[in-house]
């Protein structure tokens, strides 16, 4: 069945995205007039609230910041909870351009894959991020490459959509802190198939990044870390079996 | 262990006895906590009779020269026994409020346009009256 028949939900998860929403929201209603758009409010201290309830789109206001592992998972409960057919994740800052969702739709579509990542490595396009922020995803990229059996060259994109299947997976058990790796391993172990696609991706045209110099560090202990015990699960519910 | 060294150990399990109860009367930590810190007391209680030759006996076994460094090994394994077990509890805690959150966002959406109709339903009767 091809998307333009199905339901699609675009998630955009959102904290103190004030500048950056208006545009991005207005381009996805343009393009994709027939795909519902949900705005998840991470607890944010600046306009954003009052931003997004002038915006024709639907809007979910978490009380307090759950972090975007939170925000992306109450995303995926919606999805979860009006049937829709495909989710799809956009970060709120700007940084995913809305052109670019048509290739992710088509790779779930062709490939059959249920869940589809946005490469901004792959064609080596557009924004690549910084010198050590790359050595980081590659990093991870490689040892997600190994357990999955598949090409991944950006594990850490916040870029990706998923099929039914998969938003069943992670509506009930997404990971909190720095969930993108973990996210696709859970996919996997589920025995779902993760692809890529190449996708351009812009420079932040506003906020910050969640991830600054101090988290990096513990973002490189604890990602590892959680690879280790989802490994670990896997393998105790396998023998429990 | 010497008879004022024991009234002193007395003494302190008493108070952690007195706090912990009063703490649960008012309110300010569940029975589920009460109970641990009440075994803490007791054993407590238990070490300050069984004395000090034991404490010789156990730094010997484990080949501490100095018997008092046993005990502070002993009390500083119980303590972080006592750490992991209160990081289990917040992280489920956190857990807990994770879904709490979620939840509470989830009900406030599906609430708002059953409001919004309510307040128009209400607007119409009290025009019509």
């Amino acid at each position: 069945m091809s998307a333009k028949h199905q339901r699609v939900l675009v998630i955009i998860p959102a904290y103190n995205e004030a500048l950056s929403l208006p545009r991005l929201v207005d381009t996805l209603r343009s393009r994709y007039p027939s795909f519902d758009v949900l705005i998840v409010d991470d607890g944010s201290t600046d306009q954003t609230q009052s931003i997004m309830s002038k915006l024709p789109v639907r809007l979910l206001s978490l009380p307090c910041n759950l972090g975007v592992g939170g925000a992306v998972q109450t995303g995926l409960m919606v999805a979860l909870d009006d049937n829709y057919d495909i989710a799809i994740q956009v970060d709120g800052d700007g940084q995913h351009p809305p052109e670019e969702i048509d290739k992710l739709l088509t790779a779930l579509e062709e490939t059959g894959c249920d869940m589809v990542l946005g490469s901004r490595f792959l064609a080596m396009a557009g924004f690549q991020s910084t010198l050590t922020r790359r050595f980081g995803i590659r990093f991870f990229s490689s040892i997600l490459s190994a357990i999955c059996k598949t090409n991944i060259t950006d594990a850490t994109s916040g870029f990706r959509a998923w099929t039914r299947p998969a938003i069943e997976i992670l509506a009930r058990d997404y990971p909190e802190d720095y969930p993108e790796v973990e996210a696709i391993l859970k996919v996997h172990q589920a025995g779902l198939r993760i692809c890529e696609v190449p996708v351009q991706m812009l420079e932040r045209t506003a906020g910050r990044s969640s991830i600054q110099t101090a988290q990096a560090m513990t973002y490189m202990i604890k990602v590892p870390l959680a690879i280790l015990m989802n490994l670990l699960r896997k393998r105790e519910t396998s023998a429990s079996r | 262990m010497q008879e004022h060294g024991q009234i002193v150990v007395f003494l302190i399990t008493l108070c952690i006895f007195t706090l912990v109860l009063g703490l649960v009367r008012k309110r300010k930590i569940t029975e589920h906590f009460a109970v641990l810190w009440v075994t803490i007391a007791l054993g407590l209680l238990l070490a300050s009779s069984l004395g000090f030759p034991y404490l010789f006996r156990v730094a010997k076994f484990l080949g501490i020269p100095y018997p008092p460094s046993a005990l502070f090994l002993l009390v500083i394994f119980g303590l972080t026994l006592l750490v992991i077990q209160l990081f289990a509890w917040v992280s489920k805690l956190n857990e807990r409020t994770r879904i709490l959150v979620q939840q509470v966002a989830l009900l406030r959406s599906q609430l708002k346009p059953v409001v919004k109709h309510s307040v128009e339903v209400e607007n119409q009767l009290e025009a019509g009256q």
